[in-house]
């Protein structure tokens, strides 16, 4: 059994080739994935910055070509890549353990455009739940997403990889909550009408900002962000009087000189009886003058000392990433022992078919020899599977404990040489075909 | 029992203290909120100790110096636990729990070795001397605490060095009107307590005013809340100058009021 998993992400694909490959509703694909015979179950997740198919095979050359096929002809409705992209740079692919691995990272939103998001769970959840309600996903798959949800649960809750700022905007709102206690009775000035400022302002009503106004130098612009948000809209005459009232100050403004100087800050400051000013000014060149910093009670960061706050907080979150990567290495090792214990299941059954077959013979030829009578033979049948049982016991057991160890398969090796498992010829064989007809049960082995 | 009682508070606001020490520097909000646990345990804990305390010393019960000590402690977690329903400030009742652990560790083992600070009365005004002017210094350290926090987490944020944003540190905000707090019923407090002392001084001696070091430091303690409240609610002190006054103040009293009434 080999796990096979082709996709495109973020880092592979640009948008433009990404939404082209995206599906709204992957049952019917994935009937026709698992139709072909390449493979026996698979589980298609897509989303804005990735498309991924996730398969079982036991034809592993095939299947890979049945997948590429998938991505290059069907999902991309015959429409050629762009000449600047190949398949080969687009389409990444990943086997077995890195398959694993691979997709326990997306999970855990490790592999994410923006590490530690939230919403890349409930999207590998509800792939795995299309792929189950269609039939698509079977013991295997059901097993590793399984593993996948405890491993992104893990991460969420042992190490605090989704806590960490990751835009300007989010760390301008955590710099603020350090300032003031709650943002819910403040009001923002953001000067400029752009989109870094669209996106503070969007951050800033999301941690609950109670008013804001827009300032801009074409105050139509300033009134179509306004409107969106429901802030006020002003001209940049009126920032001496608006400033005086913000609580924040947020400037991008496209300026020679700076907008911002200190006797204005000075003037607004004692118009509010000096309660304090968070100013942040991400314009370049810079709107507010540095020597507005020298004023008690304000508090001025610009794009440099913004890029400070992150670089200091980015090394707590690759500390973070390392730590969620050893949990995910753990679910890993976790799963791979299952696959492992996974394949001592056809082992044990010829083993135990072998024995068995051995025994019937033998009881049978004992029986056209001696011509027992009907309790006798009751007794030598149960006496002869007794010992067979018994026999067999300590080598069953073992094989199964050691299989989801490390050693695991050379312990299934060496039993498959020892009592000659692989040799037609030998005691018993009859009984493998018979055997081997039935699934792997890999349910049971679980 | 009462020492035993001191003896388990002082370690839960040692554990308090580690908590929070451990929560600023790893750094870890988790901590900061199983500081706020320990100091839940250890201030009722703490509040059976005081009232064993009051039930079996001698008359006048509390007016011994480490009763005292030990009272003002208590009280200082307890407006510190008080205040967290106004902002997020873990931090500063961790920060609070090494001056409740001192003095209940001072308490602890100093518990048959205070002497009275009268040497005769008894009735309700010792007693009312005693609490209201713990409340009222126990409400100026936490201001003071919570002005030395202001002062370093100001000093971070002008000098944008930025640390760890998950820092469990309370706001700016935050701590600035635990000062307004502090000062606005520290100040009735202790005013409550200096002239709750001169009627027990005049029933006692027939004076308001004994001269002793205890009534001295009391007034220059009260004349120094006094500044205080002028400067932020008359001359509109606040944010950092409000921190800095209030954390001199505290330091203040910290090594002359309770250095003399030890020494004496």
């Amino acid at each position: 059994m080999k796990i096979l998993l082709v996709g495109m992400n973020h880092r592979t694909a640009p948008i433009e080739v990404r939404e082209r490959f995206a599906v709204d509703d992957p049952a019917p694909w994935l009937a026709k994935l698992v139709a072909g015979g390449e493979i026996e179950e698979a589980v298609l997740l897509s989303t804005c910055n990735r498309v991924e198919v996730i398969a079982t095979t036991r034809r592993l050359d095939a299947a890979r070509h049945r997948l590429r096929s998938f991505f290059l002809r069907e999902l991309s409705r015959g429409e050629p890549l762009p000449d600047s992209l190949s398949s080969h740079a687009i389409l990444y692919e990943h086997v077995d353990t890195d398959a694993v691995r691979h997709l326990l990272r997306v999970a855990a939103s490790i592999d994410s455009l923006v590490v530690g998001e939230p919403q890349i769970l409930g999207q590998v959840k509800e792939a795995y739940r299309v792929a189950a309600e269609c039939g698509a996903s079977g013991p295997v798959l059901s097993r590793l997403f399984s593993t996948a949800f405890a491993a992104a649960k893990r991460v969420r809750s042992e190490t605090r990889i989704a806590e960490r700022p990751a835009s300007v905007a989010r760390i301008a709102v955590d710099l603020a909550r350090q300032i003031f206690e709650t943002l819910g009775d403040k009001r923002a000035l953001l000067v400029g009408a752009g989109e870094m400022i669209e996106m503070a302002l969007e951050a800033l009503r999301g941690a609950g900002l109670a008013g804001a106004a827009i300032a801009n130098r074409t105050p139509a612009h300033a009134a179509e962000l306004a409107a969106r948000f429901g802030a006020s809209a002003h001209g940049l005459d009126e920032l001496p009087a608006l400033v005086a009232g913000a609580d924040v100050v947020l400037t991008c403004f496209a300026a020679e000189r700076p907008l911002l100087d200190a006797p204005l800050f000075e003037e607004a400051l004692r118009v509010r009886r000096r309660r304090p000013i968070f100013v942040i000014d991400i314009g370049v060149p810079r709107n507010v003058d540095p020597a507005v910093n020298r004023l008690d009670d304000v508090y001025l960061y610009d794009l440099d000392d913004l890029s400070g706050v992150a670089e200091a907080n980015a090394e707590e979150r690759r500390r973070e990433t390392l730590r969620a990567e050893g949990i995910v290495q753990e679910e890993v090792d976790r799963f791979g022992g299952w696959l492992t214990a996974l394949a001592a299941v056809p082992t044990i059954r010829r083993l135990r078919g072998r024995a068995e077959a051995v025994r019937e013979a033998e009881l049978a030829r004992w029986a056209a020899r001696a011509a027992p009578d009907e309790a006798t033979r009751r007794a030598v049948d149960a006496l002869t599977r007794a010992i067979v049982n018994k026999v067999l016991h300590a080598p069953v057991s073992r094989l199964r404990a050691h299989a989801e160890r490390e050693e695991g398969l050379a312990y299934l090796q060496a039993a498959r040489v020892l009592f000659a498992l692989d040799d037609p010829t030998a005691p018993g064989a009859e009984a493998d075909e018979r055997d081997d007809d039935g699934p792997a049960g890999g349910s049971s082995a679980a | 029992m009462v020492t035993v009682l001191h003896q388990l508070s002082a370690a839960g606001y040692l554990a308090a203290t580690l908590a929070t020490a451990l929560g600023l520097a790893l750094p870890d909000a988790r901590l900061a909120r199983v500081s706020v646990w320990a100091l839940f345990v250890a201030v009722g804990v703490h509040a059976a100790g005081i009232a064993g305390w009051h039930w079996l010393d001698t008359a006048p019960s509390l007016t011994t110096l480490p009763a005292a000590v030990s009272l003002m402690g208590w009280l200082a977690i307890v407006f510190a636990l008080a205040l967290l329903r106004r902002g997020r400030l873990e931090s500063l009742a961790g920060l609070v729990a090494p001056f409740a652990f001192a003095a209940t560790l001072y308490a602890a083992f100093s518990l048959h070795g205070g002497k009275p600070a009268a040497s005769a009365g008894d009735g309700g005004w010792p007693h009312l001397h005693v609490i209201l002017a713990s409340a009222g210094l126990s409400l100026l350290g936490v201001a003071g605490v919570a002005g030395v926090l202001f002062l370093a987490e100001n000093r971070q944020l002008k000098a944008k060095r930025g640390g760890s944003l998950r820092r469990p540190l309370p706001s700016l905000e935050a701590l600035d009107r635990v000062n307004v707090a502090a000062l606005a019923l520290g100040f009735p407090l202790l005013t409550s307590g200096v002239i709750a002392g001169m009627v027990w001084s005049q029933a006692l001696t027939g004076r308001i005013w004994d001269g002793g070091p205890h009534a001295t430091w009391t007034l220059v303690a009260w004349v120094i809340y006094l500044a205080l409240v002028l400067a932020r609610f008359g001359m509109g002190w606040r944010g950092r100058e409000a921190a800095a006054c209030a954390a001199a103040g505290f330091a203040f009293l910290l090594f002359a009021v309770v250095g003399v009434e030890a020494i004496s």
